[in-house]
């Protein structure tokens, strides 16, 4: 198996069929995610927003690249620091900002709270608390997928269906990332793993969670893992565009180790005392949006233009998020038993290459 | 308030006027027992009434001081049933105070009830006490074949279908304090050949209406083509149609929205409207549509349907049945075309809403099938003449034909 | 109209629901070549290929989670636990990811978990336990346990054609020993209780294996009129149907092979004392397993399981209150 542990971030030439409207979009959704995040921070600080708020400053490559290489018939399980997946799927900002304060318009009408969400009308499960467990969810689509016929493609980029999953360094630990890995191996199903590696699992660092770094292990799950710069939303995309492609084919999962950090605390309580100062300056100067800008910049972008249309957006999303009611409390017992099944839908994916698909 | 206070405080809790024609009601149940502290506002006993069963919230709070009407007692509107002392304060016993402090039990049970337990200090299950309840057993009496003689269930059915003569049958069944089940004051299962209390009351009414008004019923035919069109259209029943023609009326002529008790004679600007529901065998209730001049036909059909819907449920308040000025009773589902209502004392008229009927009718000169209806109203010929009360149906008439 | 063993309808229910609907798939421990530890999924293989009857690594968190995964894209996977006993290492995939996500995201999650539960054969701590007030404290989550063999095949394609997830105990103890008439075909039953038979005098509510348990102990009690009650579905449990058993008997005799604790015998018993208080005619009266884990040895397992023998002395001491 063929298991890339480091070496450098894909730069310019890895852009895999990015259009210049992707490059500019990969950016769009980086700055609606940091955006929304930092304005719902706004409303935590403001009373607006119940219980505990959990971000992903720093790390919004990971989603936002990986999540644009996705088909809108591929389905997610998305990760409390991935709003860019979300996004990308086509949830909007008012319904972010509704979930984020618990209104009846947010993506759960209150029932769940923060970025504990999914939206099954654009084919993602919400994830829960008890990490990994969406690991095993995600396996049982690639799975589901398989025994319908229709993870196969004819031929490559084409009809068949993957799945994809983000969990982080601490999840590692736990028996369901190995359940998973070993599940997806053995039946050889579409689905990518997208490890976020982020340095720390709340206070704890990587080398009190493991003695070797995870990625190595999916060699001995039968797939390959490599390595990709976690903070560079081109090199995101380029990786999950192949991991897709191959999983489509027949060729089984591939573990994708995304290095980044988390910019902030675990949660909005958290004054992460136990970071060093010089590893934030570190990865400060490797921040994804700054970076994603500089290139658009070269190539002669309006990069102000694109804040401008993202904080009008957010502005937007904001408002309409508070004119949203509270959930009505007779409500509360209302919906634990389905009567009618219902199963995930197609999302958005604005990638330009779906468009030109046959 | 100081609780150094010499003086006990004491506000009266009295019977309610649960309706303009309430005279009394009966005392079901207690909350309270003297020495139990209340707050304001919170429920102290349970009242039936002929319109209503309600229960009473206590004027203010303190210690219940004294209970003055026992339970199954019917009193008049307004005697006192309960003081509460205002001076006392919540967990301690005020010197003031006339009755044990809450350290002594107080009275168990009402004078009337039986013990917890009979003299030979028997205990009975909850289903025992239920039966015998309702039929009005004296479980002393009852042989136990239980452990230690304890009376089961099939004991004191055993008993019943012996026939044992029910003791000494007080008017309501007793209540037994061990158990949280209270009878339903309007027993349920009257004995049979007697009428039940509802059953009783209406027939009172009606008969002191009958002896009080100088009762005329006056008919008028009315093609109700664009009403049966229109409630299709709006997905409502006729008779919130013919409620906002009749209140339309009204307003042309108020003479008939009004009170006329004794020589007291009071018109009123706004239409209180009651309507007549059935409750099936438990008799008939009039909840109000209060300032029905204000809705739409669609506003009072929400209105209707909510009354009757908790009419049935038995959940009115005391607000809902009380101060109509005109009422509509609407039979008519059942075919029936013509009445003779009785008026709804103190109003001076009511109107019947019958049966709509297709019928060969003269229109224009040619003969044409319409759906018709008979409008009865009924009217107090000490209040009005039989002109104004012909003048009103063929306003009625006019309003329904010309609908909207 | 076929006479099968309860095993046999378990069976039979799958096979014809895997005919029925080719979205039905089985996933579990052996359950394919080698057909299953108690031989249910025998010959499936053969009929519906190694895809549809799936063997799975040994992973119970796994099982549950991937079907909850499969389920939710359009398939309607049926789990296999080896023993009812394992379904500790799926429980969060249940309680937190297949229980949560109806009520969080309005997403169905329409998956099926068999559950081979009950003692009496020397099974020892870890083979014969009945978990299943666990899941009813879950929310989300159905639970139903069949007493016959027409119950088993029923409530079987119920669960399946369920949109939520449905617990199914089947009991060990029941496996081969009960034969009854099976319609063929597809049927379900209704996740409602069932009066195995009529009585007056008192009622046994039991489900599961101690339906049989209760017919066998009150069959000929001093000629007392016994009703027997078979609760079939714990959660939702048919609240009317055990009110009108209190109602008409006034005397109930509860019965879990579960521990006493928080079983679900408890949940019947509160729910009597809430709502059913005013037609008792004596205590509502429990027998259960005591709160140990279930010993191995013979007489050890038989001093803690209720037998018909402790049954049938409860009855009577209530019918004498």
């Amino acid at each position: 198996m063929a298991t890339q542990t480091s070496g450098p971030a894909l730069e310019e030439g890895a852009t895999g069929g990015l259009t210049l409207d992707d490059r500019v979009a990969l950016l769009k959704y980086m700055l609606l995610m940091r955006g929304i995040e930092q304005r719902a921070m706004t409303l935590y600080r403001q009373g607006k927003v119940p219980g505990s708020f959990y971000d992903g400053f720093g790390q919004e490559a990971v989603s936002v690249g990986a999540a644009f290489a996705m088909a809108p018939e591929d389905r997610l399980c998305i990760l409390h620091r991935d709003l860019g997946a979300h996004l990308i799927r086509g949830v909007t900002p008012a319904r972010i900002f509704g979930q984020y304060m618990g209104r009846a318009g947010g993506v759960t009408g209150g029932r769940d709270g923060n970025v504990h969400f999914g939206d099954w009308r654009v084919g993602c499960v919400g994830m829960v608390s008890m990490l990994p467990d969406m690991m095993l969810v995600a396996t049982g689509m690639a799975m589901a997928f398989k025994l319908q016929g229709r993870a196969h493609a004819e031929g490559r980029g084409g009809s068949g269906r993957c799945a994809i999953t983000w969990f982080g360094d601490g999840s590692t630990s736990r028996g369901d990332f190995h359940e998973a890995m070993n599940w997806a191996g053995v039946q050889k199903l579409p689905i990518v793993f997208v490890l976020e590696n982020n340095q720390y699992a709340y206070s704890t660092p990587l080398h009190a969670q493991f003695a070797v770094d995870p990625v190595e292990r999916a060699a001995a799950y039968g797939f390959p893992g490599l390595t990709v710069d976690g903070n560079d939303a081109e090199a995101m995309f380029a990786a999950t565009w192949e991991a897709r492609e191959r999983a489509v084919a027949g060729g089984g999962p591939t573990l994708i180790e995304a290095v980044t950090m988390r910019m902030h605390g675990h949660a909005a309580h958290d004054d992460m005392k136990y970071v060093p100062k010089s590893q934030l300056e570190e990865w400060r100067a490797k921040d994804p949006i700054e970076r994603q800008e500089a290139r658009l910049r070269e190539l002669g972008v309006d990069v102000e233009a694109v804040h401008e249309e993202v904080k009008r957006e957010i502005e937007a999303g904001v408002q309409e998020a508070l004119q949203m009611p509270m959930p009505d409390p007779a409500t509360a017992t209302d919906g634990l038993f389905a009567e009618h099944a219902n199963e995930l839908q197609d999302g958005q994916a604005p990638y330009s290459g779906w468009r030109s698909r046959p | 308030m100081s609780s150094s206070s010499t003086e006990t405080l004491l506000v009266d809790v009295v019977m309610p006027q649960m309706g303009v024609s309430v005279s009394e009601g009966t005392v079901v149940e207690w909350r309270k027992q003297p020495g139990d502290w209340v707050d304001a506002d919170e429920i102290i006993c349970a009242i039936s009434t002929d319109k209503i069963d309600t229960d009473v919230e206590s004027p203010a709070s303190g210690r219940v001081a004294e209970i003055l009407v026992e339970v199954g007692t019917t009193v008049d509107v307004g005697t006192v049933m309960a003081r509460i002392a205002t001076d006392a304060r919540p967990g301690e016993a005020h010197a003031s105070e006339t009755v044990p402090a809450p350290a002594t039990p107080p009275p168990a049970a009402p004078r009337e009830a039986p013990a917890p337990a009979s003299p030979d200090g028997r205990r009975y299950s909850p289903v025992v006490q239920r039966i015998a309840a309702e039929h009005g057993v004296d479980l002393g009496r009852v042989p136990g074949t239980g452990r230690g003689g304890r009376v089961r269930k099939q004991d004191v059915l055993a008993f019943i279908e012996q026939g044992a003569p029910p003791a000494a049958a007080p008017e309501e069944p007793p209540l037994h304090i061990e158990s949280p089940y209270r009878p339903e004051p309007a027993a349920p299962q009257a004995p049979a050949g007697t009428l039940s209390r509802m059953r009783r009351q209406i027939g009172e009414h009606m008969k002191r209406s009958l002896e009080t008004a100088a009762t005329c019923t006056t008919w008028i035919e009315a093609d109700m083509l664009a009403v049966e069109r229109a409630r299709a259209q709006l997905g409502i029943t006729a008779l919130p149609i013919v409620a906002r023609c009749a209140i339309d009326a009204l307003r042309e002529f108020p003479a008939l929205n009004a009170w006329l008790d004794g020589d007291a004679y009071t018109v009123h600007e706004s239409v209180h409207l009651g309507i007549a529901v059935s409750l099936g065998e438990d008799g008939l209730i009039v909840p109000v549509v209060h300032d029905a001049q204000d809705f739409s036909a669609e506003g009072l059909a929400k209105r209707i349907r909510d009354l009757a819907r908790r009419a049935r449920a038995k959940d009115l308040r005391p607000d809902d049945v009380a101060g109509g000025t005109f009422t509509i009773t609407n039979p008519g589902q059942y075919g029936s075309i013509m009445a003779t209502p009785v008026i709804n004392q103190p109003q001076v008229a009511i109107l019947d809403l019958e049966a709509v009927v297709k019928r060969a009718v003269v229109v224009d000169d040619a003969i044409a099938i319409r759906p018709m209806t008979i409008l009865g109203l009924s009217w107090d010929h000490r209040a009005l003449d039989g002109a104004l009360a012909a003048q009103y149906l063929a306003a009625l008439r006019r309003r329904i034909e010309g609908w909207p | 109209m076929s006479v099968m063993t309860y095993l046999q309808a378990i069976s039979d229910g799958l096979r014809q629901e895997m005919r029925a609907d080719e979205r039905v798939f089985l996933m579990g421990e052996d359950i394919g070549v080698f057909g299953g530890a108690f031989k249910v999924t025998d010959g499936f293989i053969e009929e519906f290929g190694s895809g549809r009857v799936m063997d799975t690594p040994l992973a119970e968190s796994g099982i549950i989670g991937t079907a909850v995964g499969a389920s939710v894209v359009g398939m309607r996977p049926v789990c296999e636990m080896q023993f009812a006993d394992f379904i500790s290492c799926g429980f969060d995939q249940l309680v937190n990811v297949a229980g949560k996500t109806r009520y969080r995201m309005g997403l169905a999650v329409p998956i099926t978990v068999r559950l081979p539960s009950g003692g009496g054969f020397s099974g020892g701590p870890f083979h014969s336990q009945n978990p299943e007030a666990w899941f009813m404290h879950a929310p989300g989550l159905k639970v139903v346990a069949p007493s016959t063999a027409e119950d088993a095949k029923g409530l079987l394609i119920g669960a399946i054609r369920d949109p939520n997830p449905v617990l199914y105990f089947e009991h060990k103890h029941l496996y081969r020993r009960i034969k009854g008439e099976v319609a063929d075909g597809t049927f379900t039953t209704p996740f409602t209780a069932r009066v195995a038979r009529e009585g007056e005098d008192l009622c046994v509510m039991a489900y599961g294996a101690m339906v049989h348990t209760a017919l066998e102990a009150t069959e000929d009690l001093d000629g007392a009129s016994v009703r027997v009650l078979d609760l079939r579905s714990l959660v939702p449990l048919d609240e009317a149907a055990i009110l009108d058993s209190v109602q008409r008997c006034s005397k109930v005799v509860i019965v879990d092979e579960a521990n006493a604790t928080c079983a679900a015998g408890a949940q019947v018993a509160a729910l009597i004392a809430e709502k059913g208080f005013e037609d008792l005619d004596g205590p509502v009266v429990r027998v259960a397993t005591p709160d140990v884990p279930i010993p191995f040895s013979p007489p050890l397992e038989q001093a803690v399981l209720p037998s018909v023998d402790r049954v049938r002395e409860a009855c009577r001491e209530l019918l004498e209150y």
